[in-house]
């Protein structure tokens, strides 16, 4: 598609589908790089219908070649430090990166533990963190809204504010 | 009993091992490492107990004998730890540390394959006669001859050396093929690689690679006060955090002599209830979501949230809720709460027996589940599975009743088990479990005793060396403390009940169909976060690979689509 030289307008407007449908249902790809489980149980929980992700488009997806948005838990263990570039590298660009917990900011409760190389920012570059042992759903969930907010063309979220619908 | 177990022991292995009776449950037998083949040879004889978990013990000073002076040139100690009901028979054997080999009692109990992986890779202890497998929780690129349970071990030691990236299926017969699945696979939650031979659409080999979870929480607890190790431990898994925790302050409190007091033994009880209903519901609804049954998945996570907010409301928190310390618990139940517990647990109840019945009765259900992934009673007791992949084998042992600790003395627990053995029976024991455990529940909110929540615990904890074992929602966990007689522990060992059952698991997926090995990998519940702190084995033992010219791991958009045009241009 890109070496076929568009006319800008069809461009402009190609690209707005995209942003459109990558704001309105982003897919997202789950990765633990060494968390306790805490966080994956609430991600899940989060997706379940008590609290219900999924309004917001949001698809929980198996594959990192399918994914708009990575979200990482936990520190990063020695062994899982190349895989979780490796999956990272497999997204298809734009991609963004959404770190769940404590770990994921600093190493957490596992900081200093000989396996652990460092947080997930050490590793990849991270969008959006949601701090907590772990964050409860409604944090998980504000965490990718705002994500969505940032995606979101400046002017629709100018409406937005101002109270207009969408 | 265990007086005349003991006796017993002690005729049968007494000139091999001296037998020493350190409490009234617990008994010693040091044997010296060419004896301890034939001693633990006599003593399965006897058919006394199962193997719990091997204990290694880096003391530079000398296992064996407490507050001897510390010195460069120690002993590393081996413990083998045997259990029935509350009696624990630990065989204890010295190596010299620059000279560490033990034979493997594997040939004998072959559950202790597992463990003695552990002691090679974590202390450097040379098994003798364990098959030669490739690493398995320490990461490829960790330095050889760093070991770092050891004491002398300092971190900056571990430096990563060059490794070749191994290759998938390398060493299988040619014309074999292999199916790997992980670590990031969207079935399971957490990283764990597997992979599976396969002829046609039945699984002919398996094998496993864990160790992606391992981030070091053993010596991690070594470099931390009493106190901050139980908020380390309570880590280790984020679904069954509050059984760690309250294993390991059962175990500090032995070594205190602290007596609890009872109205917070009956809170720790509540919680570890509550605990095992939020986790069975939860294993419920990922087990129906791996049967392909999405409907159950959601309506087991919806009822999830009713004891989801039970336990916020009593502790503060959904997750990792924190309520033990050291000589008690930290949130009390008061009369509010107790109804809200009552109220919940009644909605569950009869969400419960909605379960009962389509795990039973749902024909498409019972097609992915009557008859699949069986494990025998006798495979079950050799490999030593725990838990309720335990009890849905026939395998009568939960702690809760076998060596009751916190409040079970006065509030007894039926164990559930049943006979069939396959995936159906791992259904039916969990659910059935949750009536237990909302029975329980109730029973001790009716006698929930009163007094204070907790008594103070001494920053120092006394010399000496304590062994708890609770149920948690997988199976038996064990741990082994060590102190001696300073701020920070000497030593914590844990040893989760996923890592007993994946012996079992892997050798059980052998002829099955290659599409039920989700269903039977979520049949035992399997905790990466738990077993990872620990290791795991390799059923095809393989040699490492190098991948011919390194290439990139990583395919970029670009190339897998260079790829597709030149595969599909190539084939016309």
């Amino acid at each position: 598609m890109a070496d076929q030289k568009l006319p800008s307008a069809w461009k402009e407007a190609i690209d707005r589908v995209a942003l459109w449908s990558r704001v309105n249902s982003p897919w997202l790809v789950h990765f633990n790089s060494g968390s306790c489980n805490g966080c994956d149980i609430e991600i899940l929980a989060t997706l379940a219908p008590r609290w219900d992700l999924e309004r917001f488009g949001v698809k929980l997806w198996g594959s990192p070649r399918h994914a708009d948005v990575l979200v990482c838990t936990g520190p990063v263990t020695r062994l899982a430090r190349e895989r979780l570039v490796r999956v990272y590298e497999q997204m298809p660009s734009p991609k963004f990166v959404v770190a769940i917990g404590s770990c994921g900011i600093t190493g957490g409760a596992f900081h200093g533990c000989y396996n652990i190389v460092g947080d997930i920012g050490d590793v990849i570059p991270v969008d959006v963190y949601v701090p907590g042992c772990p964050p409860r759903p409604q944090a998980i969930i504000d965490g990718v809204v705002q994500l969505l907010t940032k995606l979101r063309p400046p002017r629709a979220r100018r409406a937005r504010a101002a109270g207009g619908g969408g | 009993m265990s007086t005349t177990d003991f006796s017993r022991i002690q005729a049968a292995v007494g000139n091999l091992a001296a037998c020493t009776t350190p409490s009234e449950s617990r008994m010693d037998l040091r044997a010296d490492a060419d004896h301890l083949l034939r001693a633990v040879t006599v003593f399965r004889g006897l058919g006394w107990g199962y193997l719990s978990a091997i204990t290694g013990l880096d003391a530079p000073g000398g296992a064996g004998t407490e507050g001897a002076p510390a010195g460069a040139d120690g002993h590393i100690g081996i413990l083998y730890h045997f259990c029935q009901g509350p009696a624990v028979v630990t065989f204890r054997v010295e190596v010299p540390r620059d000279h560490a080999t033990v034979p493997s009692i594997s040939g004998v109990v072959p559950s202790a394959a597992l463990f003695e992986r552990e002691l090679s890779e974590m202390l450097g202890i040379e098994v003798r006669g364990l098959p030669a497998g490739k690493r398995q929780f320490l990461s490829d690129d960790w330095p050889p001859g760093v070991y770092p349970l050891r004491k002398d071990f300092v971190p900056e030691s571990a430096v990563a050396v060059a490794h070749s990236a191994p290759v998938i299926g390398s060493e299988e017969a040619p014309g074999t093929f292999i199916v790997p699945i992980g670590p990031q696979h969207p079935a399971l939650k957490e990283p764990g690689h597997f992979e599976f031979s396969v002829d046609g659409e039945i699984i002919t080999g398996a094998s496993v690679r864990l160790g992606y979870v391992h981030r070091g929480i053993e010596k991690g607890a070594e470099d931390r006060s009493w106190v901050q190790a139980l908020y380390l431990v309570e880590r280790i898994c984020g679904i069954c955090s509050h059984i760690h925790a309250t294993a390991y302050t059962l175990g500090v409190e032995a070594l205190a002599a602290l007596t609890v007091p009872p109205r917070a033994q009956a809170i720790r009880t509540i919680i570890c209830e509550l605990e095992r209903i939020h986790s069975h519901l939860l294993w419920l609804g990922v087990a129906a979501h791996e049967a392909g049954f999405d409907t159950l998945f959601m309506f087991s996570w919806r009822d999830r949230e009713t004891v989801m907010d039970l336990l916020e409301s009593v502790t503060g928190n959904r997750v990792n809720y924190s309520v033990n310390l050291l000589g008690g618990v930290k949130c009390d139940i008061d009369a509010a709460a107790v109804d809200a517990i009552r109220r919940g647990v009644d909605y569950l109840e009869e969400r419960s027996r909605h379960y009962l019945k389509i795990v039973t009765t749902d024909e498409s259900f019972l097609r992915r589940t009557r008859g699949v992934g069986a494990i025998s009673h006798e495979m079950s007791v050799r490999y030593g599975t725990v838990g309720p992949t335990a009890r849905a084998s026939g395998v009568t042992t939960d702690l809760r009743q076998a060596a009751p600790y916190a409040a079970y003395g006065q509030f007894p627990v039926e164990p559930i088990v049943s006979q069939a053995c396959d995936q159906e029976a791992r259904f039916v024991v969990r659910v059935k479990e949750l009536f237990e455990c909302y029975r329980l529940v109730r029973e001790i909110l009716d006698r929930l005793p009163g007094g204070d929540l907790a008594i103070p615990a001494p920053r120092k904890v006394p010399e000496g060396e304590a062994i708890s074992r609770v149920e948690a929602p997988r199976g038996e966990l064990f741990y082994y403390l060590r102190s001696t007689g300073g701020v920070k522990p000497d030593r914590v060992k844990v040893r989760t009940p996923s890592l007993c059952n994946w012996a079992a698991v892997v050798n059980v997926v052998v002829g099955q169909k290659l599409a039920d090995i989700p269903v039977i990998l979520a049949g035992i519940d399997p905790c990466f976060s738990c077993n990872d702190r620990s290791v795991t084995l390799r059923r095809s033992g393989r040699a490492g690979g190098s991948r011919a010219g390194g290439a990139a791991e990583t395919w970029s958009w670009e190339d897998l689509r260079a790829y597709g045009i030149r595969y599909y241009g190539g084939s016309h």
